[in-house]
């Protein structure tokens, strides 16, 4: 049976309420807001339960300000296209993922700067945002855990830079979301965008942008809602909802929640940092592996590099042996820049809810052996 | 019967208003809003029982959700606007 150590870019185990939900709205929900009959408005009931979850869960006032998006990715175009505009000046931490990187670089003449501190150094981070947040700023974006590293950046250090000196922050909580606190009122935060499918379980496809300030839409289209107008609604959600919803998504991912809710997050989180910590300790102890370990600010997720081993041959050489982690650059260059793994890439290991002690062993075994082999071969 | 139409701005906001009433054990049905009365285009309404609508606009003021368009429903399908 494969050890699934790729939690980070999608959970793959998931709940068994998630694929009921999403099994029964396939055939008994029709498309929200758009006919006053009950498959319909069976629909819309399942989408506000999906927004009051979320807005109990992440600190959200008004579940009107739940977005469902297709990823965090959708989420985080929308809120940079908002609050970013041609020749406009961004702030970012040295972590972020393209997700980030590559919508203000499609913006005309953007200036982006780059507020890099130490890996797992948060106040280096911290004094480094405090540095670069300017008046001229038009918003800042921070993710609140690597994805490579497990980094758990100051967010709410940041956030509170951001509120006193008036600039817009973005916080991309794909890491984050159902293991730690996020709390879009209480950062103050204009958006906050998290994938459905990692931490929160749902299924792939889903994800939930909250709004706390103004929002331009991405995509124009039907909302069932002032058709007669030609430009999109100003309210949320229907502004930023255009065209068919993933009804069956949204019922997974509420099922997911629910699973999160139910556990508590402080609780996967402690799991996942527990499996983590094991595997760590482990690894640190095979010669030639290099382990990026940091303290109390690293979440259930590692990278190593396996001297002599081009990481993704490590990677494939694991998935013979039925490990399943992820190698390279992770889609972010800029961390791996940052850090000074730009050349070497990572393999990196990440945990979910469901993950299992034996898990963690299997995999230190299975780079144990790798490792051996390298160092035979060089 | 005659009845009143609480015209919402969206789906979600119809929700929201029936469940507002609700919890004040008002019932409130979300349903699409008559085209005749929707000028901008598609909507939903949330209708409540004539003897009703003092206590639900009193309760939706509280809470912050004070509607833009009421409208009454006659016996005979006709449709007036009411002041909010």
């Amino acid at each position: 049976m494969t050890v699934y150590l790729d939690s980070a870019a999608t959970t793959l185990e998931k709940p068994q309420s998630v694929p009921r939900a999403v099994a029964w709205a396939m055939t008994h929900l029709a498309s929200p807001g758009r006919g006053g009959h009950a498959p319909g408005m069976r629909a819309g009931e399942l989408m506000l339960r999906m927004r009051e979850r979320a807005a109990a869960m992440f600190g959200v006032g008004d579940p009107e300000r739940v977005v469902l998006t297709y990823n965090a990715t959708h989420g985080l175009n929308i809120a940079i296209r908002s609050l970013v505009p041609p020749g406009g000046t961004a702030v970012i931490s040295g972590y972020e993922h393209n997700a980030v990187t590559r919508p203000l670089w499609a913006i005309p003449e953007v200036k982006v700067r780059v507020a890099a501190g130490p890996l797992f150094d948060g106040d280096g981070v911290y004094a480094a945002f405090a540095r670069e947040i300017t008046p001229d700023v038009d918003a800042v974006i921070c993710n609140h855990v690597s994805n490579v590293f497990g980094f758990i950046q100051p967010v709410d250090r940041i956030a509170r830079l951001c509120r006193d000196r008036g600039v817009p922050l973005i916080v991309d909580a794909s890491q984050s979301a159902g293991t730690l606190p996020v709390d879009l009122e209480g950062w103050g935060a204009a958006f906050v965008a998290m994938p459905g499918h990692k931490g929160l379980y749902g299924p792939q496809g889903t994800g939930l942008l909250l709004c706390g300030g103004e929002a331009q839409p991405l995509l124009y289209g039907g909302t069932g809602s002032l058709s007669v107008r030609q430009d999109m609604p100003e309210f949320l959600p229907d502004r930023l909802e255009a065209g068919t919803h993933n009804v069956c998504g949204a019922a997974g991912l509420l099922a997911g929640m629910e699973f999160v809710a139910r556990t508590g997050a402080a609780r996967i989180h402690a799991r996942e940092r527990a499996l983590n910590g094991r595997l760590m300790d482990r690894l640190e102890r095979i010669p030639g592996v290099t382990v990026f370990r940091g303290g109390e600010n690293q979440s259930g997720l590692c990278s190593i590099v396996v001297g002599g081993l081009d990481c993704e041959e490590a990677g494939e050489a694991l998935a013979r042996r039925d490990i399943a982690v992820r190698s390279g650059l992770h889609c972010a260059p800029l961390a791996h820049r940052t850090a000074g793994t730009q050349d070497t890439g990572t393999i990196r290991l990440s945990f979910s809810a469901f993950s299992r002690p034996e898990h963690a062993d299997r995999a230190a075994e299975a780079v144990r052996a790798l490792a051996g082999q390298a160092a035979g071969r060089g | 019967m005659v009845y009143y139409l609480i015209i919402c701005r969206s789906l979600t906001y119809a929700q929201r208003t029936a469940q507002v009433l609700e919890r004040v054990g008002i019932p409130g049905y979300v349903q699409r809003s008559p085209k005749l009365i929707s000028k901008e285009g598609c909507g939903y309404c949330v209708r409540v029982a004539e003897r009703r609508l003092t206590d639900a606009l009193t309760v939706l003021r509280r809470e912050g959700m004070a509607p833009k368009q009421v409208f009454l429903q006659t016996a005979e399908g006709e449709y007036s606007e009411v002041k909010a």
